[in-house]
């Protein structure tokens, strides 16, 4: 009996949740059609990715101190990519203004542009010279930018300062230093090989370095039957064969390498820099013992993929000159600052990188800003998502050795032509 | 019935009519009648169709016959009474009640290289990164999510078998596994092909445990993967109706096969 009346109170409680959750949006999507001026300005939301660090809200309260008329309201979305995606999708398909600016991953910023979802920015107001050119030219589609760059990221490798003397540059320097690994019982390489987003990224590194690339410029032709691209995916299934990279790393994704790397199993790791924060607190097992270095190349340094965040003006924001200019704000030294220092993530400014209060807490810095120079945007096409499956599918098949390198991409041109149709 | 037509005859037709268009960027979707299936049958995706068709079948012949196994060993075990009965058939059910996602999850732990299966048995196996692992890898997270619901419904079956029969075969001097094939199958029948068609409608449709433990590599795409991928991640609304509604297809066409060979009198029942 007591069970069965805790059940019913149980019900009751859900049913007054849900109730109370679905007045609050209604409410909110009220309040946001209400108000509409014609001078574009006025309250605005911003929907970002999970805010890990608490300091998104403390950014936000800055701006709005400064502009009471023209407030921002923070949406935090999911933690995965894929559902902030999805979640954009959905209100922009129905046209919603919903949210006015949105946080791009840098390889939404083509698709949601040629859907007509962006409203296209002024190059004089987010793509300064202070801005990195690899990080302007990922917000750029068909010539105009729609995204203001806000962070960026590029992998750096990772390496046992204690057990290696001098960190390698190539990758044949890397191979030598395997020898290291197997004296000392570890794994020598890792990156993200498992079928998915990651492998993308370290597939087009390699490919990059050894000359070769995916599509043209455009994004309207296949480029990635040459062979360059063909040594460059050579690289990864030698490393696979020869035992430089171990067979489980075939299921690494950021976590699983990271885990390995700061649990002292892996001599080199390719990852982003935030796996510093891990390796360096107490109770790591390879505490002030690693170093962060560009990642290695073929004749010498390597050549990283771009990550980072875009922020896009919605094409159905009511208030577009406040998103506009709010933007251009977080794109400021001011704001930036606080990316850098508070949320451990990487600035879009150069002259961050040289910043010596910053290194002070985040000695990789001047290494993060020197591999971001040379970081190439990964294929920028409003077709991305097929591009990225037909680039894994294939080279995740080679990395496996079912089929040849030559053939792997053969398909992978195919595929690509048909990703871009 | 007007409830019919809205919440299941709308959507299925929205698809259907929305397959028959095309996925262009930007722009009206223009009208290209039947290219979508014809592109999925035979055109530049058929071998990944076929491909993840195939692949679906083969989880569902094997989870299901597994689960139809275990299931049924699992209710003939609960129908005893023997003590701490209850609590047995509580804790069987646990792994029914974690949500699959959440069970894909657990899996995904205990299948890493450095999880806890290999470390219990000792080898090195790469469970999701090859082909034939993987496939293990998901069937047994399956077979251990699933049996549980089984066993239950065959357990409702069991229960309204009255004990006078068994009495009086034993008597009459039937062993135990004449009483098993004689009495508790035949009898037990309905219930068991209502579970094994509950579970074969599911196991059509699977798409959390590949999607979580392998994100669909080494031969593990189905094909609700496939109507996911296209449909949110590449934004082919078009494309993706197609594939829904040859999913939906096979899928009527299966239960409906099942039915009319095993004789599945679902609407007898209710009306019991």
């Amino acid at each position: 009996m007591r069970g069965r009346r805790d059940l019913q109170i149980g019900i009751a409680t859900i049913g007054i949740a849900v109730l109370a959750l679905s007045g609050c949006s209604s409410a909110k999507s009220g309040s946001s059609a209400g108000a509409s001026g014609d001078s574009g300005v006025g309250p605005i939301t911003f929907a970002s990715g999970k805010d890990l660090t608490g300091a998104m809200p403390q950014l936000i309260a800055k701006w709005n101190d400064l502009h009471p008329d023209q407030k921002v309201t923070f949406i935090e979305l999911s933690a995965s990519p894929d559902d902030q995606r999805n979640s954009f999708v959905q209100d922009l398909q129905a046209k919603s203004s919903k949210y006015d600016v949105l946080w791009d991953d840098v390889v939404w910023t083509a698709e949601f542009a040629a859907h007509g979802w962006l409203e296209p920015l002024d190059p004089a107001q987010v793509g300064g010279s202070d801005v990195l050119p690899a990080a302007k030219a990922s917000a750029t589609y068909d010539g105009k930018m729609y995204g203001a760059p806000f962070m960026t990221n590029a992998g750096l490798l990772y390496y046992r300062s204690d057990l290696v003397p001098k960190p390698p540059t190539t990758w044949a320097e890397l191979e030598a230093d395997c020898s290291i690994a197997k004296a000392h019982n570890m794994d020598c390489y890792a990156g993200q090989f498992n079928q998915y987003e990651g492998l993308t990224v370290n597939a087009a590194e390699a490919i990059n370095d050894f000359g070769g690339s995916f599509l043209s410029a455009d994004g309207k032709s296949v480029t990635v039957d040459s062979p360059q691209a063909r040594a460059g995916l050579q690289q990864l299934v030698d490393m696979f064969k020869n035992g430089s990279i171990p067979p489980a790393a075939i299921t690494y994704q950021e976590s699983q390498g990271a885990d390995a790397f700061t649990s002292g199993k892996l001599l080199f790791l390719r990852n982003w820099p935030y796996v510093y924060t891990a390796g360096s607190a107490d109770g790591s097992a390879i505490k002030g013992k690693f170093g962060m270095t560009l990642l290695p190349g073929q004749n010498g340094p390597g050549i990283s993929s771009l990550g980072g965040i875009d922020l896009g003006v919605s094409a159905y924001s009511k208030h577009k000159t406040t998103a506009k200019n709010w933007v251009a704000w977080m794109q400021s030294p001011e704001a930036q600052k606080v990316l850098v220092s508070v949320m451990n993530q990487a600035s879009v400014l150069k002259s961050l990188y040289t910043d010596s209060t910053l290194i002070a807490t985040s000695p990789y810095l001047p290494t993060l800003g020197q591999q971001l120079l040379t970081a190439n945007p990964r294929p920028v096409t409003p077709n991305y998502n097929a591009v990225s499956l037909a680039i894994q599918k294939n080279a995740y098949a080679a990395l496996k050795g079912n089929v040849s390198v030559d053939a792997a991409i053969t398909q992978m041109a195919a595929d690509l032509k048909q990703a871009i149709q | 019935m007007m409830v019919l037509i809205v919440v299941i005859g709308y959507p299925i037709g929205e698809a259907i009519v929305r397959s028959l268009f095309g996925d262009s960027i930007g722009g009206t979707p223009p009208f290209v009648g039947l290219s979508n299936y014809v592109s999925a049958l035979s055109g530049y995706h058929s071998k990944e169709f076929w491909a993840s068709a195939g692949t679906t079948y083969f989880f569902t012949a094997v989870t299901v016959t597994l689960e139809t196994l275990i299931g049924f060993g699992m209710a003939l075990v609960m129908t005893r009474a023997f003590r701490g009965r209850g609590l047995m058939r509580a804790s069987v059910l646990v792994p029914w009640a974690i949500p699959t996602a959440v069970t894909a999850v657990l899996w995904k732990w205990s299948f890493d290289p450095a999880g806890i299966i290999n470390a219990v048995t000792g080898s090195h196996i790469v469970w999701t990164g090859s082909e034939w692992p993987s496939r293990t890898a998901i069937i047994i997270a399956d077979t251990w999510k699933t049996s549980p619901f089984i066993a239950l419904l065959i357990l409702a079956g069991l229960q309204v078998i009255p004990e006078e029969v068994y009495e009086a075969a034993r008597i009459d001097g039937a062993g135990a596994w004449q009483r098993f094939r004689l009495i508790t199958l035949p009898l037990v029948r309905p219930a068991l092909l209502v579970a094994v068609l509950f579970r074969l409608l599911d196991a059509l449709r699977m798409y959390d445990l590949p999607a979580i433990l392998t994100n669909g590599s080494n031969g593990t795409t189905t094909l609700s993967i496939l109507v996911v991928r296209a449909t949110l991640s590449q934004l082919k609304p078009g494309y993706g109706g197609a594939l829904s509604t040859l999913t939906f297809v096979f899928i009527f066409v299966t239960a409906f096969a099942f039915v009319r060979l095993l004789g599945v009198n679902l609407v007898e029942r209710s009306e019991k």
